[in-house]
């Protein structure tokens, strides 16, 4: 393969134009998302062949107008002039064009144009237009943009090749910038402009090309003007003031700009479309006429709500523990095979590997579930409508329509709510909602406040309510009170939307092509897992060797010889009881009937654990309970008349046995405990303890409030462990929230009141504490600055909360 | 004066000139409503804000807000 025959094409068009999937017709599945740094928008990168040719292709985001207020809008611009790093540089372009919707779409394309390179134009929608009584002469429409103008349509494939071929015969070919007549004073404008900023190449890095003066002239602000600006100071600011007010001579650019292009547009459409467009009702009218009603609209919008709202939190359930159940079992399976006498190696791979993969795969279903839904609707054309219902309940916090649906996502899981804030055009707007989407109280806050709702809140009836139940109510909506002044400060003060938030396309409503939505669930799905998930995991097994280390050999082994000598004592009170009923400790009689002992014993707790699961009513349980106890004392009687005088050792040794694998677990859990306690996790919550003491903590809760970084719900096996009861208790435990109950501080008062179960839920209703989420605040900010800003915001915000509550109430005598 | 924000569901009108903050006035005439075209206020969503027009055959939403900054001369 020749250097000539490999090249590289930007892909470009209005949003809702069909681009995506003409990229994907053209690209296959060879895609990936190409790195724009310090954007939050993404490209993806693909590659097209064409008989022996390999032809690059950059599909940029889809825009209106290359006009750029900020860097997300400039980047269009960036990467057709080969400026961004590690992309490589268009030698042409590929235009999209909505044949249905000609005049706004040829906007964009009168700007890229301008640029001069080979350009190739893709007429997608013809169906729609045809509908419409749309008729394109494709030949004229080519002649007039002076390019090759291709009808495709790529759901079915059709005009894929003859694309590629007219891209083919095009980039062999150098372009020719299209000339907009502006006016002389205008365009005199603009060719000063263009050489002073020529002027600034060596300090700005880069040789800036004519349509980038153009627009400099026009928007007179946004990131090029910056940069402009840095390296020329007053001075450049000065002589673009001069050159725009000769260029405007008293009226708007931007009305000379779109006059001009929408002047020379009206004239090539007159010439290429006839249109017997008759103004009746299409088919988006009617259904629109339902959809945004407001009686039926509203309906059907909320229905529509509560299915994403119930599907992701409650739908998602069995299949997020299938998943935790699959990583436990192979976990279980890769266990086995470490040799014995490699603690650490052990630890590593079951709390740090197996975990951390376990709390990555986790968020899995609940972010395919809402994007199955979100490609479904935007697919459909839903998305916007369900924006232009929603606009005015979001409209007073300063964000708008499109937010609705990413924070009531964010109620069961802010991982997908954020994932689908891409739906939101404005840049800040966007930035806003990922920064409130944590703030929701998310499914994984449920076990704490269940927990210690259960634990220390009296169930005291309120009125007609309950006293947990308000405290939990209470605590759903404590997020909710504060993100509304954080929106209102965010989008007042740094995240001001520098455009208009709301003017937003209505496309026409088009049936979801299943390939289409699969695609998205695949790209999600593997984005989450490759860019979120190696962070979750480094922060799993941080955490493990932060709670493993350092491992303190003389407390292990003092607890191993304490181990070891309970044991011993059993087996020796073993040894004696059968001593003493006159059998050898080996007697295979003997042995026999504490087999069968065991065996009804637990076929009987069985039976038992059984009937309470299945039974619901009370007294038919009751029932049930004594006719099984009944049964277990009658085969007990059985036993006893067949093993004679091996019954009464048998059982004595039985008991022992119980009560002695109770006790060693009993001094494992507190050995595991100490080892916490001891391990820089246990340092760091006795360091922080003079600053949680405020809010009624002391250092193990501070240290399981740090253990919880990876998510909130790690608290619960955190306090477990602390508590010497292991690290298998969850929310519904009895013991927990016993052991909780009794224990006290150092100066012997009970550790935990409602004060301080108050405080706990209010700081885990408002902190950070959740990698995943910062992990993909991460990934869709493109910037570490996002999750940083978010986590010391919330926590900071949880801390003062959380002390407030402490404080006030235990001055209520809570 | 009379703007977009000022007509009734159904009503079509011209636009006369475009107003407003820099930014919004050029993504307004960007979407294509500038002085000359013809426009059709099509629906308002539930709660009266925002409304929907036609301009150039397809369908745009705007708030009332942003509606108010585009003067027009209705059509009968």
């Amino acid at each position: 393969m020749t250097h000539a025959d490999r090249h590289t094409v930007a892909l470009l068009g209005n949003p809702n134009t069909g681009k995506s999937s003409l990229f994907t017709a053209l690209t296959g599945t060879r895609q990936k998302i190409a790195n724009f740094p310090g954007v939050t928008v993404e490209a993806k990168l693909g590659t097209a062949k064409f008989e022996n040719s390999e032809i690059t292709i950059i599909d940029l985001p889809g825009t209106y107008s290359l006009s750029a207020r900020s860097p997300d809008e400039r980047v269009a611009t960036e990467a057709l002039l080969g400026r961004v790093p590690g992309t490589p540089r268009p030698d042409g372009v590929i235009i999209v064009l909505d044949a249905s919707n000609l005049e706004r779409n040829l906007y964009l394309a009168t700007q890229v144009l301008e640029f001069g390179l080979p350009a190739v134009i893709a007429l997608t929608m013809l169906d729609v237009a045809q509908s419409r009584g749309i008729t394109i002469d494709v030949e004229m429409l080519g002649n007039q943009l002076n390019a090759t103008v291709v009808p495709v349509n790529s759901p079915q494939g059709k005009g894929i090749d003859a694309l590629k071929a007219a891209l083919h015969r095009t980039l062999h070919h150098p372009g020719k910038a299209l000339h907009v007549p502006f006016g002389d004073d205008f365009t005199k404008s603009v060719d000063d402009l263009h050489a002073a900023v020529c002027d600034l190449s060596v300090r700005l890095g880069f040789k800036p090309a004519r349509p980038e003066a153009l627009r400099l002239l026009v928007d007179g602000a946004g990131p090029f003007f910056d940069e402009c600006e840095q390296v020329g100071g007053k001075a450049f600011a000065d002589s673009l003031q001069t050159l725009r007010e000769r260029a405007a001579a008293g009226r708007s650019l931007a009305l000379l700009e779109a006059q001009a292009r929408y002047g020379l547009i009206g004239g090539w459409v007159a010439k290429a479309r006839t249109s017997d467009d008759d103004g009746k009702r299409t088919r988006t009218d009617r259904v629109d006429a339902v959809l945004t009603n407001k009686v039926w609209g509203t309906l059907i919008f909320m229905v529509l709500m509560l299915l994403v709202f119930q599907s992701i939190y409650a739908w998602a359930g069995p299949l997020m523990e299938g998943i935790e159940q699959g990583v436990g079992a192979l976990g279980g399976l890769l266990l086995a095979l470490v040799p014995d006498g490699m603690p650490i190696l052990y630890s590593l791979l079951k709390d740090g590997v197996i975990g951390g993969v376990g709390g990555v795969l986790v968020f899995l279903p609940q972010i395919l579930i809402l994007f199955l839904f979100i490609a479904i609707l935007e697919d459909l054309g839903y998305m916007s409508r369900a924006a232009f219902l929603m606009d005015r309940v979001m409209a007073p916090l300063g964000l708008n329509g499109r937010s609705f649906i990413p924070l009531l996502s964010s109620f069961a899981c802010a991982i997908p709510g954020i994932m689908g804030t891409r739906v939101i055009e404005d840049r800040n707007t966007r930035l806003t909602t990922i920064f409130l989407a944590p703030f929701m109280s998310c499914s994984a806050r449920l076990p704490v406040y269940t927990l210690f709702i259960a634990a220390f809140v009296p169930e005291h009836g309120v009125g007609p309510f309950n006293l947990q139940g308000l405290v939990l109510f209470a605590m759903y909506w404590v997020g909710v009170l504060f993100a509304i002044p954080t929106a209102l400060v965010l989008k007042r003060g740094i995240l001001k939307s520098k455009v208009s938030p709301f003017l937003m396309e209505l496309p026409s409503y088009k049936m979801p092509r299943p390939r289409a939505v699969a695609r998205v669930l695949v790209e999600r799905g593997t984005a989450f897992i490759k860019r979120a998930g190696t962070i979750i995991f480094a922060v799993a097994i941080i955490v493990w060797a932060l709670a493993y280390f350092p491992r303190d050999g003389a407390m292990i082994e003092k607890h191993d010889a304490a181990i070891a000598a309970s044991e011993d004592e059993v087996a020796a009170a073993i040894a004696t009881i059968a001593r003493d009923g006159g059998f050898s400790p080996d007697d295979e009689a003997l042995a026999a009937a504490i087999a069968d002992i065991e065996e009804l014993t637990a076929t009987h707790e069985e039976s038992v654990s059984a009937a309470e699961e299945t039974i619901v009513n009370g007294a038919e349980l009751e029932a049930a309970l004594e006719e099984r106890a009944a049964a277990f004392a009658a085969a007990m009687l059985e036993l006893k008349r067949r093993h004679g005088a091996a019954f009464e050792p048998a059982q004595a040794i039985f008991t022992t046995r119980i009560e002695g694998d109770e006790a060693v677990t009993t001094l494992e859990k507190r050995r595991d405990g100490e080892l916490l306690a001891g391990s820089f996790l246990g340092i760091a919550g006795h360091a922080i303890e003079p600053a949680v003491k405020p809010l009624g903590w002391d250092w193990r809760i501070g240290m399981a409030a740090i253990a919880s970084f990876p998510a909130r719900e790690v608290i619960i096996a955190s306090l477990g462990t602390i508590f010497n009861l292991g690290g298998d208790e969850d929310e519904e435990s009895e013991s927990l929230r016993h052991v909780l109950v009794d224990a006290k501080d150092k100066e012997g008062n009970p550790l935990f009141t409602l004060a301080t179960a108050l405080s706990i839920m209010v700081f885990f209703a408002l902190c950070a504490q959740c990698a995943a989420t910062l992990a993909i605040i991460r990934r869709e900010t493109n910037s570490w600055k996002w999750p940083i800003a978010s986590f010391t915001y919330m926590t900071s915000l949880a801390y003062v909360a959380a002390l407030l509550t402490y404080q006030t109430a235990s001055a209520l005598g809570a | 004066m009379t703007t977009l924000a000022d007509l009734s569901v159904g009503a079509s009108a011209r636009v006369i000139s475009v107003t407003g903050q820099a930014a919004l006035e050029q993504r307004i005439l960007e979407m294509g409503v500038l002085p000359g075209v013809q426009v059709k206020v099509v629906r308002q969503a539930p709660l009266g804000d925002p409304i929907e027009i036609r301009v150039m055959g397809y369908s745009l939403s705007l708030r009332r807000s942003e509606a108010a900054c585009i003067e027009v001369e209705v059509q009968t």
